[in-house]
Formats: structure tokens, C-alpha cells, sequence
């Protein structure tokens, strides 16, 4: 573990060309922006190509993450450090939002509807570019519009949680309600 | 002007990077969801799949570099091969390359393949709209070079065997899919154009079968060449499993519309099987590499 507590596992992969310390130098960068003050272990599944990202916070916070969410799509197998650091930003931002408060009544994420879960992103993809992390703006509009709707009503609540800040999840699921209906 | 052109040198700029089918499938991760033999989840690209927006972009990608590639794959038909009665040009192609050429085309094929060559270029502008709609960059995703590779043959009846029964027949998969994906996702742009590219898909498969029955009405070994190289096209475009009847793949075969193309009830079970093979053997294939990597590690490890 790093001295700001970043553990990853595994330290040598064998099937994808990714590095350990990269991992832990975005990560370690990522916990001082955010502030967040418990060690961080990342977990990387390195058999599936696939992308999807489990959070468990407890005394720590636990990533198990498939390698495809750092990979880079251009170059298969190989890492993108631009891709770690916004995998890496949005999990703990979510993160970080359940353990500073507001979030209390937010559902586990495995219990979250897929529209929650597309407002959550947006929400954490707006802060993360103001942090500076390299996030496409239409990439995650795209993703809002396949879970709310193609519609007026649908980008004016994508832009409103790509532009806040200090949100309660009150407030962003009823903004990402009332966008579902035209 | 230089015929037979080879896939290492097709024109791109720095924005994209080429990996061949070798490269693809020497990835020894999976996300197929089983083991061999084993039928488990299913994998279709729908939007309820939690990462459908990523995946249906990586598709779009996917779509975009096919359409170039199927579009310089015309093009080199219509340049590579003279046409039947054209003595100038075979003393010219004589002189000049000593390129042995199969035989020469009738003028109408060639016709039909600048016409899908038109098409093409306007499906890869539409390609390009969409792929920004949806969030993507040119060049974001790695291009495979398989499509253009199958367009490669010398045999003018071979390629349209491989690129205009196997690719566009893919091609045809593949657009059902994302028409489908707009349709149910409320996506008014991907539905529209998925529609219409799919509508010139069906037409170019249809030029491919007609030409194909027609050219080689009197020789049957020339046609059983050519329908056993579409069955290598059509396994290496199932991409290990990635287009099959399973469910466990993203793209299901589109029956109907390969039927409005011309295939036959026993050509798209014959595609459904190899498909299906190719999944099984994908599976397989990625079992031994993890296995041996495990094994690697254990070595290492004690």
C-alpha cells in the first residue's frame, strides 16, 4: 500500500500490458483531489475485456474492476492512462458522495434503475472535467438520452447535473426523474 | 494505376490504428459469459444492457471503418479487373504488372460495383455523423483489417463471394442490430439510419448472388471455389462468436433480410452453423490461453 493508502492487485498482469504503478499514481492523484480519507484498494479483473466497475465502501473503499474500463480502445490490451483516470474519478466521486452525506437514501448500487445510474455519471463526469480529467461531454449525453429519453426536456437535465455541484441525491433523482417525461 | 492493392498499405491517417483478426484473437480474455459448451446469459446488444451505450458506440465504430474498407473493396473491383472484350487494357495489364487476373467482368458488374462503391462513401459520411452523435471520435476504437483482407482475391467471383455475400452479409447482422437497438432505445437518428443503410445492404448482397450464379452459370468447380471461400469469409466475420444464433452473441443472424438478399434457407443454416462453431471454438481458445497462464503463474509462483 502507498503511503496515501492506494493498494492494486494484481502487481504484474499477465493477459493485458498494464501497469500497477500507473494504476496507483492515477488513483493516489484522484484521493488527494477529491479528499477522500480511506485507503483505496483497486481489484483489476484482467481475464474479461469487459468494463464494468464494483464499489463496496466500508472500513475501505474496494474497486473490482474490469480491465476493459482502463483500457485503451485504440490500441486493444494495452492501458489508457486517460481512460484509468476516468474510470478511477467517477467511482470515487460516487464514492465520496455517499460517504460526505446527501446520499444516505441513495440505493446500493447494484439496486440503482439504469436512468440513475446514467444521471449519477453525468453528474460525476461534469465534476470530473472541472477537476480536469479528460471526459467527453457527448459520450455521456448520449449514454442520458438512452436512459431518458431523446428529447429537449432529457439534455436541459443532462446539462443542468453535468454543471452542478453539491448535489443531495434527492436532487439528482429528481432531476433525472422528471426528465424521463416529456 | 497499381492493381491488387495490400491491406498493410491502405491509406489512414495518424488518427487510427489497425489490428489484424491474428491480433484479435490471440486476446486471451473473453467476455463471453461460459464456458465451452455451456449456454449462459444472454449478450445481445440491447439497450437494457447496462453498458449498451459503450457498446453500441464501439459498434458504431466498428461500422464506420467496415464502410471504408467495403468502399476501397469496390472500388479495387471495379479498377482490378478489366472488362470482358477490352483488348486494350489486357495488353496494357500484360505489359505492365503480370498480374495473372482469373478472367475478365461484364461491364454490368463493374457498373454494379461503382454504384455500391457510391453507396458506401455516402453510408461512411453517415457513419461519421452518427459515431459524433453518439459520443465517439474517428479513429477512437482500433480498426480490424479482415474486411478489406477478404477483398484481396485475384478471382474477381472470390471476392464478390467474400465481400458481397460474407461482409455485406454481415454487414446486414449487424444493422438489424443497431436498427433495432435505435428502435427500442427511442434513438430517432441511429433507427432512421440504420433503415437505409440496411435497405442498400440488402441490394449489394443481391448484386453478389446474382453475379455470382450468373458468372458462373457453366462452371460449377468456379462457383463451389467461391461458396467454399465465402464459408472461410463468413467463419472470420462471426468474429469468434461475436455474430451467432446464440444469444451469448451481441449480433443475432438477420433471416429475413438475408433471405430478401438472396440467400437460401440452406446458406443461412449453413452460416448459423459455422457461426455457432466459431463461438464454441472462441471459448475454447480462450479457455486454453487462461489455462496456460494460470499454469505460467503457478510455475512462477513455486
Amino acid at each position: 500500500m502507498s503511503a496515501t493508502g492506494v493498494t492494486v492487485t494484481p502487481q504484474r498482469f499477465q493477459f493485458v500490458h498494464f501497469d500497477a504503478e500507473l494504476i496507483q499514481r492515477v488513483a493516489e492523484s484522484l484521493v488527494a483531489a477529491l479528499g477522500l480519507d480511506r485507503p483505496v484498494v483497486i481489484e483489476v479483473d484482467e481475464t474479461t475485456p469487459l468494463a464494468r466497475i464494483d464499489v463496496t465502501i466500508d472500513d475501505a473503499v474496494t474497486i473490482r474492476v474490469e480491465s476493459g474500463a482502463f483500457e485503451d480502445t485504440r490500441r486493444p490490451r494495452h492501458q489508457s492512462e486517460q481512460a484509468t483516470a476516468a474510470s478511477l474519478g467517477r467511482v470515487l466521486l460516487r464514492a465520496r458522495d455517499r460517504l460526505l452525506g446527501g446520499f444516505g437514501e441513495a440505493p446500493a448500487d447494484d439496486r440503482l434503475t439504469l436512468a440513475q445510474t446514467a444521471a449519477w455519471n453525468a453528474y460525476c463526469a461534469g465534476r470530473l472535467a472541472r477537476l480536469g480529467v479528460h471526459v467527453a461531454p457527448q459520450r455521456w449525453q448520449y449514454d442520458f438520452r438512452n436512459r431518458h429519453g431523446f428529447h429537449d426536456l432529457a439534455d436541459v437535465a443532462f446539462e443542468r447535473l453535468w454543471a452542478s455541484d453539491g448535489l443531495t441525491w434527492g436532487e439528482l433523482d429528481e432531476i433525472s426523474r422528471t426528465a424521463q417525461h416529456p | 494505376m497499381r492493381k491488387f492493392f495490400p491491406v498493410e498499405e491502405l491509406a489512414r491517417d495518424e488518427r487510427f490504428n489497425q489490428v489484424t483478426m491474428k491480433e484479435r484473437m490471440a486476446d486471451p480474455r473473453s467476455g463471453l459469459p461460459s464456458a465451452p459448451g455451456e449456454r449462459s446469459r444472454s449478450n445481445r446488444l440491447v439497450p437494457s444492457r447496462p453498458d449498451a451505450s459503450q457498446a453500441a458506440r464501439a459498434l458504431m465504430h466498428g461500422i464506420f471503418v467496415g464502410e471504408i474498407q467495403a468502399l476501397e473493396g469496390a472500388g479495387r473491383t471495379c479498377h482490378d479487373f478489366r472488362t470482358a472484350g477490352d483488348s486494350a487494357r489486357r495488353a496494357q495489364d500484360d505489359a505492365h504488372d503480370g498480374v495473372d487476373t482469373d478472367d475478365a467482368v461484364p461491364f454490368a458488374l463493374k457498373l454494379d460495383m461503382a454504384r455500391q462503391a457510391w453507396d458506401e462513401a455516402r453510408h461512411v459520411e453517415i457513419s461519421v455523423k452518427l459515431s459524433d452523435w453518439m459520443g465517439s471520435e474517428i479513429g477512437e476504437f482500433a480498426e480490424n483489417t479482415v474486411l478489406f483482407q477478404a477483398a484481396c482475391s485475384t478471382d474477381p467471383i472470390l471476392r464478390l463471394a467474400g465481400v458481397n455475400r460474407a461482409l455485406e452479409g454481415l454487414a446486414i447482422d449487424v444493422f438489424t442490430t443497431m436498427k433495432e437497438f435505435g428502435d427500442l432505445a427511442g434513438d430517432p437518428f441511429l433507427e432512421f439510419c440504420e433503415d437505409w443503410m440496411l435497405a442498400d445492404e440488402v441490394t449489394h448482397v443481391k448484386m453478389g448472388s446474382d453475379w455470382l450464379r450468373r458468372v458462373t452459370e457453366h462452371d460449377p468447380e468456379r462457383r463451389k471455389k467461391a461458396l467454399e471461400f465465402q464459408g472461410v469469409v463468413d467463419k472470420l466475420f462471426s468474429y469468434g462468436g461475436t455474430r451467432s444464433d446464440s444469444q451469448e452473441s451481441p449480433i443475432g443472424l438477420a433471416r429475413r433480410f438475408r433471405e430478401l438478399a438472396g440467400f437460401s434457407d440452406h446458406e443461412v443454416e449453413e452460416i448459423a452453423e459455422v457461426s455457432l462453431a466459431a463461438l464454441e471454438e472462441r471459448k475454447a481458445a480462450v479457455a486454453a490461453m487462461q489455462s496456460a497462464a494460470r499454469d505460467v503463474e503457478q510455475l512462477a509462483g513455486g
